[in-house]
């Protein structure tokens, strides 16, 4: 079995650890909202105390593995919007490439991407300013790649190699995405925290021609399945909802980050 | 969430240590990179004609197959004692040929030429390209060959498909 199969199964064994713990604590707060319900009358309706939040972030990780690696690169950012009921509205982009120089093969592409999608927290707020949280979340993803001129030997020690070589092209690739993770605000506004990412290509085949060796914000493009990850530094900018100054806050501890309002 | 906070620099670090591990500088190329037309020497028992089911298939003793090409140092290869033989196309032209003796000691040899069309092929990243063939029509001198029969015409990496049945005669 080969280095990258091993960590493949690894990835796929730590992505699956953290899924289980995080279904745990998602199942004790499902009990916990059940008892509050339980209390309620029926035309309750429940406000979110915690306000709005708009995060924007810049990931570490791939400049640093921009240094350490010569054939790609890329820079990847982030931003998301707390919507409601632990779930956020995310947005990502970024740019980057690759260089292919071996014996045999030589080109080089550039692409930008897209991802956008949500992420749901599965930790129960202390308070409604916690917005510590451990995630799971969607994504779909979107990259244009522009592939330059690709020299190629097609190697052959019977009747010699053979150069040619191939057109430009531009094409898109689509793909999504399994995430997980998670984020802690360090000081006020100021977070940290990673993202890893399972990523399914959905037209691989039709860059068969010559797949591009690294596609930013995918991976590498001759794989349909991908595996990646992020550590973010990113900031929240928040302002309050509207009306929240009028309501009661509820006194169950599961429910701090709600109020209920009669009608 | 304290928990989360004191954990999170160790699972980053695990994380980050795994993503480095994967990504390597270029991947081993584990599949076959060249075409290969892989061939089956069928001896006639008796002179009968082809599609006759008494034919059998044997080894033969040291057959020898040799490209003629331009590189002039194309040594003759030697295939002991078997009946399934593999050659491969040239992806200069889209004709090629291959001289054939059932055995080492002889003085005469048959001339297999093949007619095909070549197709690129990307591979892998790992492995680079390499060209398919679709194998048009196989023409043969008379020596020790009787008769070919082709049995695929895609001629493509995959090592487990058959593409010629060449028929020996009897006595060779």
């Amino acid at each position: 079995m080969s280095i990258q199969s091993i960590c493949k199964y690894l990835f796929i064994l730590a992505i699956s650890a953290t899924a289980i713990a995080c279904a745990h604590t998602a199942h004790a707060q499902t009990a916990d909202t059940v008892a509050v319900d339980t209390s309620a009358t029926p035309k309750n309706k429940k406000k979110d105390l915690a306000g709005h939040q708009l995060a924007i972030g810049i990931d570490l990780v791939h400049p640093v593995l921009n240094s350490l690696v010569t054939d790609r690169f890329g820079y990847e950012f982030t931003m998301d919007y707390y919507m409601h009921n632990d779930l956020y509205l995310v947005a990502e982009g970024g740019w980057g490439g690759s260089t292919v120089d071996y014996s045999d093969l030589k080109y080089s592409t550039t692409n930008n991407f897209f991802r956008f999608g949500f992420n749901r927290s599965l930790l129960t707020r202390d308070r409604p300013t916690d917005w510590d949280m451990m995630f799971i979340g969607f994504r779909a993803g979107f990259a244009d790649v522009n592939r330059g001129q690709a020299t190629y030997t097609a190697l052959d020690s019977v009747w010699g190699n053979h150069t040619g070589k191939t057109e430009s092209k531009t094409f898109q690739a689509y793909w999504g995405e399994l995430n997980a993770g998670m984020r802690v605000e360090f000081v006020k506004g100021l977070f940290g925290g990673w993202t890893a990412r399972g990523k399914i290509l959905f037209n691989g085949k039709s860059f068969n021609d010559l797949a591009p060796l690294y596609i930013a914000g995918y991976g590498k493009g001759d794989k349909n399945v991908a595996f990646d990850f992020n550590v973010y530094v990113s900031y929240g900018i928040r302002w309050k909802r509207r009306g929240a100054a009028d309501t009661t806050v509820d006194s169950h501890p599961a429910a701090a980050n709600t109020i209920t309002e009669t009608k | 969430m304290i928990k989360a906070r004191k954990y999170l620099p160790f699972i980053a670090f695990v994380f980050c240590g795994l993503w480095v591990a994967c990504t390597q500088t270029r991947d081993p190329c584990l599949t076959p990179k060249i075409a290969s037309l892989n061939i089956e020497m069928m001896h006639l028992a008796s002179p009968l004609v082809i599609g006759d089911t008494t034919f059998v298939d044997t080894a033969l003793p040291a057959a020898v197959f040799r490209p003629l090409s331009v590189i002039v140092d194309n040594p003759y290869t030697i295939y002991p004692q078997q009946a399934d033989f593999t050659i491969s196309l040239s992806p200069d032209s889209n004709i090629c040929q291959w001289i054939f003796a059932t055995d080492t000691p002889a003085y005469s040899f048959d001339t297999l030429t093949f007619h095909y069309q070549r197709n690129l092929q990307f591979i892998s990243n790992a492995c680079g390209f390499t060209y398919f063939y679709a194998l048009d029509t196989v023409l043969t001198t008379h020596v020790y060959i009787d008769s070919l029969h082709i049995t695929n015409t895609s001629v493509t990496n995959n090592v487990n498909t058959k593409h010629l049945q060449v028929f020996i005669h009897p006595g060779h």
